[in-house]
């Protein structure tokens, strides 16, 4: 098409024909990944070939590995005697991105659009909004939060999107910490057309000595109705220690 | 310089080929090893988040009535293992066995319930844990 033909009276139309074949030719080669998925775990009756790879080493920085290790080994010493210590989650606080990714056996609803991809998971209906072909902000631009800024793109049948602006208080996975530095990328794929696998890999040059990945899997819930999830009837309370209780009800 | 690189705690998680899956709170306020089965009048049933909760009152062969709070997964988990908002009302009779606090208050985790048409029903799919 030349420049001429764009400049004619019909030129605009083309133009606006020539986007929408443009976007429905990518709607078209990228997998459908819209619907509701589950976490997926082989042992279930699943194919254990079909699990994700095992994660990379997580190397913590001596600054921030120390504290990690004690905070651990106070938590594996609080369970071991009943009183678990608690998390953010125990007073009702959401997972944030990445650890919301995989809560138990909540399942996650994909909404898949050209422009956006959203990502709603079911504890705690949390809430990831991937915006599509577009530039990521500088993290220093983008407001800490607990899901941060994601932008996404299609690399052949791959959705790969990355994320920043993630708030030091939202633990990472395995509860690492992390600093307003974190950089996510996912790679999240079909391995069969219900299988789904997130290839995550999180950098973070302030409390990481090397990047780490790891992945996780869902298979698809056909016909699924996601499930409301507000934390209305929290009865788990932390004691003066830190440990976890359970309010109980008079008659 | 690689050494240095080295220098940090190389914190080889023992991870199976599945990283796990975070839960909610930790259970280690129950004591899973114990199992008590009670049978009791429903005074309460929370269809609620985080948790589904079962208030009974349980009389002891005395007729003497004690107060039990029966906690179980969330909605989502438990329609997971085929249980409904309505299949527990108020007045029910019901039978519960349960993994008590290890506190020796009167509560417990739920491990099964026999609903009043009979059907056994468990605290999510798979394992005790399976809540959030």
């Amino acid at each position: 098409m030349s420049a001429n033909t764009l400049a004619s009276p019909k030129g605009p139309a083309l133009l606006v024909l020539c986007v929408l074949l443009g976007s429905h030719a990518q709607a078209q080669t990228a997998p459908d990944l819209s619907g509701a998925w589950a976490p997926y775990r082989a042992g279930r009756g699943g194919d254990p070939a079909l699990n994700p790879p095992p994660p990379t080493p997580i190397v913590l920085k001596p600054l921030y590995a120390k504290p990690y290790e004690t905070r651990r080994a106070a938590e594996d010493e609080a369970t071991k005697k009943g009183e678990p210590l608690g998390t953010a989650a125990v007073q009702c606080v959401p997972y944030g991105f990445p650890r919301m990714m995989a809560v138990a056996l909540y399942p996650a609803e994909i909404i898949q659009r050209p422009s956006q991809i959203t990502i709603i998971t079911e504890a705690f209906s949390e809430v990831r909004r991937v915006y599509m072909n577009q530039p990521q902000l500088p993290i220093d631009e983008v407001p800490p939060g607990y899901y941060g800024h994601s932008v996404g793109k299609w690399d052949g049948n791959t959705l790969v999107i990355d994320t920043v602006g993630i708030k030091e208080s939202v633990l990472g996975y395995q509860n690492t910490p992390h600093s307003t530095q974190m950089r996510i990328s996912e790679r999240l794929r079909l391995v069969t057309p219900d299988l789904l696998h997130d290839q995550i890999t999180v950098e973070d040059p302030v409390v990481l000595e090397k990047p780490f990945t790891y992945t996780l899997a869902y298979r698809r819930m056909p016909n699924y109705k996601m499930v409301e999830f507000v934390c209305e009837n929290n009865r788990e309370y932390l004691d003066e220690k830190g440990a976890v209780k359970m309010k109980l009800r008079e008659r | 310089m690689k050494t240095r690189l080295y220098v940090g705690v190389l914190l080889c998680i023992a991870l199976a080929a599945a990283p796990p899956l975070l839960a909610h709170h930790s259970f280690a306020m129950f004591d899973t090893a114990k199992r008590l089965t009670m049978s009791g009048t429903v005074t309460a049933f929370e269809w609620t988040n985080p948790h589904v909760y079962i208030e009974i009152d349980v009389p002891d062969e005395k007729g003497t009535v004690k107060h039990w709070s029966v906690e179980l997964g969330s909605p989502s988990i438990l329609m997971q293992a085929g249980w409904k908002f309505s299949d527990v009302k108020v007045g029910d009779k019901i039978t519960v066995v349960l993994n008590p606090l290890r506190s020796g208050e009167p509560g417990g985790l739920l491990a099964q319930a026999t609903v009043r048409d009979g059907r056994v029903l468990g605290n999510g799919p798979g394992r005790v844990g399976g809540q959030p």
